[in-house]
């Protein structure tokens, strides 16, 4: 199964690499592209339509079939934002949910978190997948909803 | 020759600084997976997964202070634990990883 892993937000894509977080950037959480999103406050939605199985102000993780077949995708807003303890984020869905791909999670301003002195970058994370799973990287500008990558 | 090696347990309170959300547990997982033995970790009383997934290890939900029980069988079961305990518990990674 192909599964299409949308943009959660707008922004530039860019390579993991070029995330600010070594654990991120040598691909250890997992596969995927990162978002540098633009500098304005902004909804964040479902990269894919599933479960919204964990939820935090600062991350939240989406996962689609069952058993085997079962795919998480890990979308993390900017990098130490957990050390933020929620401020500034409103979450707009609850853990549990079902939810279809562009369905609103959370609500933040990226530009609050970069002069909070964090990157908001934001990586898009196909969970316990290899990097030769993933294909059709997008790089450069993405509108929300754009597929940012394909998960095969 | 085959080993007969009983299943062993660990139970750790997790002293890192995020518990086991992205980046612990990727270092968690990946420790995990270089382990020739096969390793599950639980949380309270729900079922044990795989200490492999990241996914499954993300789902735990672990927050600093919580207690884990790391249970291992096969080759280097014992020495897994020890690694990934230490690991848990915040002590400095003595793997250079």
């Amino acid at each position: 199964v192909r599964l299409v892993v949308a943009a959660p937000l707008a922004g530039a894509a860019v390579g993991l690499d070029a995330v600010p977080d070594p654990v991120f950037a040598g691909a250890m959480v997992g596969p995927g592209v990162a978002v540098d999103p633009e500098r304005a406050p902004s909804t964040v939605v479902a990269p894919i339509a599933g479960t919204l199985v964990k939820l935090k102000p600062h991350a939240f993780v989406v996962t689609t079939g069952g058993g085997d077949t079962e795919r998480g995708v890990l979308v993390h807003l900017g990098i130490d934002t957990v050390t933020l303890d929620g401020e500034g984020f409103t979450l707009l869905a609850a853990e549990g949910d079902t939810v279809e791909a562009g369905a609103p999670v959370v609500a933040w301003d990226p530009a609050a978190v970069e002069a909070s002195g964090r990157s908001p970058v934001c990586p898009v994370i196909a969970l316990d997948a290899q990097p030769g799973d993933l294909d059709a990287l997008a790089e450069g500008p993405v509108a929300q909803g754009d597929p940012l990558f394909t998960w095969s | 020759m085959v080993d007969m090696v009983d299943m062993v347990d660990r139970r750790v309170t997790v002293r890192t600084p995020d518990g086991l959300r992205a980046r612990s547990a990727a270092l968690f997982v990946q420790a995990a997976a270089r382990a020739p033995a096969r390793v599950v970790i639980a949380k309270g009383g729900d079922d044990p997964v795989s200490a492999r997934s990241i996914l499954a290890v993300l789902r735990l939900g672990v927050w600093p202070g919580d207690q884990v029980v790391l249970s291992a069988a096969g080759d280097g079961a014992g020495r897994a634990l020890d690694e990934l305990a230490a690991l848990l518990a915040g002590e400095p990674d003595r793997t250079g990883a």
